[in-house]
């Protein structure tokens, strides 16, 4: 793939994962996608489990952004470093740095790291500081 | 710089890291040398970062950057990797950490550094 199409399946991908199009997504996975995140006890998981916890995810926020994208690819694949803004139900506004590193293959993702920090999660959700719990919803 | 130079930029700052060695790390610091990291949204200097370097290198018996995966792009590089952490007590911890890296005349002009400061209470006794 070339650097083009790479940042072009990115964006297409943050696209519709910031518009809730979960049917665009399983069309961006590749079927053995795997799904990594350097939280939640960095348990693997399939591309299709990862779509089946979306759903019940968006109910969480009444909107999420993903804004700031610096895209840079490399030879199958690219690294992002984006701000995920949300609104709480409640109207509060949070806001995460994270960096996501995906492999590409033929057009489609086949799998994705994601780095964050869980410490920032209490204030992404407007909770109290000694809430802390290593979720993001 | 060249997909072989990054690469070992890259190597050659971590190793550094992990050795202690502040003043290698210091010569790898491009001038106007910048560190952002997740964990605090702000931008330090290179003296602060070495500082910081320093001081943080007696807090453990031995710090370890291990498995490395290491990607290049033009003007830099990228790499995910586990720090591998024994305390004074003999304890092991470690956190996944990623940073990508913008270069420039074979120094690294700024890093961006990704972590999980929820691992950071596992790491500190």
């Amino acid at each position: 793939m070339t650097d083009g199409e790479i940042r072009e399946l990115c964006n297409r991908f943050f696209d519709a994962y910031q518009d809730r199009r979960v049917d665009e997504l399983a069309e961006i996975y590749a079927p053995d996608c795997v799904v990594w995140h350097n939280v939640f006890g960095g348990r693997e998981m399939s591309g299709a489990e990862n779509l089946a916890a979306l759903p019940a995810s968006y109910t969480m926020q009444r909107r999420r952004t993903y804004d700031d994208r610096t895209i840079n690819t490399f030879d199958g694949g690219f690294v992002i470093q984006y701000t995920l803004h949300g609104v709480q139900h409640s109207g509060h506004r949070g806001a995460l740095w994270i960096c996501i590193v995906g492999s590409c293959r033929d057009g489609k993702i086949t799998r994705i790291d994601e780095y964050m920090d869980s410490g920032k999660f209490p204030a992404w959700r407007g909770a109290k500081p000694d809430a802390a719990k290593e979720t993001a919803s | 710089m060249t997909d072989t130079e990054l690469r070992a930029l890259c190597h050659g700052f971590l190793d550094a890291i992990e050795r202690g060695d502040a003043t290698t790390v210091a010569q790898i610091y491009a001038p106007d040398f910048r560190l952002w990291a997740n964990v605090t949204g702000t931008e330090i200097t290179a003296d602060e970062n070495l500082k910081i370097l320093r001081d943080g290198a007696a807090l453990h018996r031995r710090r370890t950057y291990d498995d490395r995966t290491i990607n290049t792009f033009e003007h830099g590089f990228m790499v995910q990797y586990s720090v591998n952490v024994v305390t004074h007590s003999g304890k092991c911890t470690s956190l996944w950490a990623c940073l990508i890296a913008q270069c420039k005349d074979g120094k690294i002009a700024r890093i961006d550094e990704y972590l999980d400061s929820g691992k950071f209470g596992r790491s500190a006794s």
